[in-house]
């Protein structure tokens, strides 16, 4: 008999444990709907260990930077295939496919 | 061509060569130190003894100006040709990306010399034809690669 008691005990304590645990986190999801997973940061917020996104003029200048990189390289696999077209002067080799990184 | 035998006087003798050469003073180039300007007035040629000169135009790009360098030269190749050209200016900007040494020849004293000595005056100016009509037979190739490039988009 005490022993059922005792068993009866802790589960009703275990019960209402979970139930206070349950509305507990229910209430605070549905108060704060907003608040979204991000790996990224405010630019002000100092943390450890999260990916900081980059001030937006360094971003700006290092994309134009990259697609001046990506424009010469172009405009030197184009000139290859144009040289090589006016040493062997044919319509396949003026129209040849290079890498060249610009959409074509 | 090499730089012993420059563009310039490719087909003249060893010393008509030299004679030629000898009108240019050496101009020495730090890396990034630009050797003339878009649209600067265009007094003197230039041949490349050692390292290269990049040619660019500028483009807009993300919204700013940069330079697009779509040429590249080296050593024993000559240009700034706009010096010989009405009306006399630069139409690329020209700058060093290493260590350059060139020989700035004066328009006029090119012409000088050629008007004495007609025969490499010709060599010469065949020599500066065949420089100029290569850069309109690469680029007028690239322009009409770049036009067709287009017009297959455009019927895509």
């Amino acid at each position: 008999m005490e022993m059922f008691l005792m068993v009866l005990t802790l589960s009703v304590v275990g019960v209402l444990v979970s139930g206070i645990l349950f509305r507990a986190a229910t209430r605070e999801t549905s108060e704060a709907p907003a608040a979204a997973f991000s790996p990224l940061i405010a630019a002000d917020e100092e943390r450890f260990f999260m990916i900081r996104p980059a001030a937006p003029a360094d971003a700006s200048r290092a994309g134009a930077g990259a697609l001046v990189l990506q424009i010469e390289q172009h405009v030197r696999l184009e000139r290859a295939a144009a040289e090589a077209f006016l040493q062997w002067p044919t319509v396949e080799a003026l129209h040849m496919r290079t890498l060249a990184p610009l959409p074509r | 061509m090499t730089p012993d035998q420059p563009d310039l006087v490719r087909g003249l003798t060893a010393e008509d060569q030299a004679a030629v050469l000898a009108l240019g003073a050496p101009v020495s180039l730090t890396a990034g130190q630009v050797l003339f300007a878009l649209g600067a007035e265009a007094d003197s040629l230039f041949l490349i003894r050692r390292g290269r000169i990049g040619l660019s135009l500028p483009m807009q790009v993300a919204g700013r100006e940069e330079d697009i360098v779509i040429e590249e030269h080296g050593a024993g190749e000559t240009l700034g040709w706009s010096a010989l050209v009405p009306p006399h200016r630069f139409t690329l900007k020209a700058t060093a990306p290493l260590e350059t040494d060139v020989l700035a020849i004066r328009r006029t004293d090119l012409l000088h010399y050629c008007a004495a000595n007609p025969r490499v005056g010709q060599v010469v100016a065949l020599n500066i034809a065949a420089i100029v009509a290569r850069r309109l037979q690469v680029f007028q190739a690239m322009w009409l690669r770049q036009t067709q490039r287009v017009v297959s988009q455009l019927h895509a």
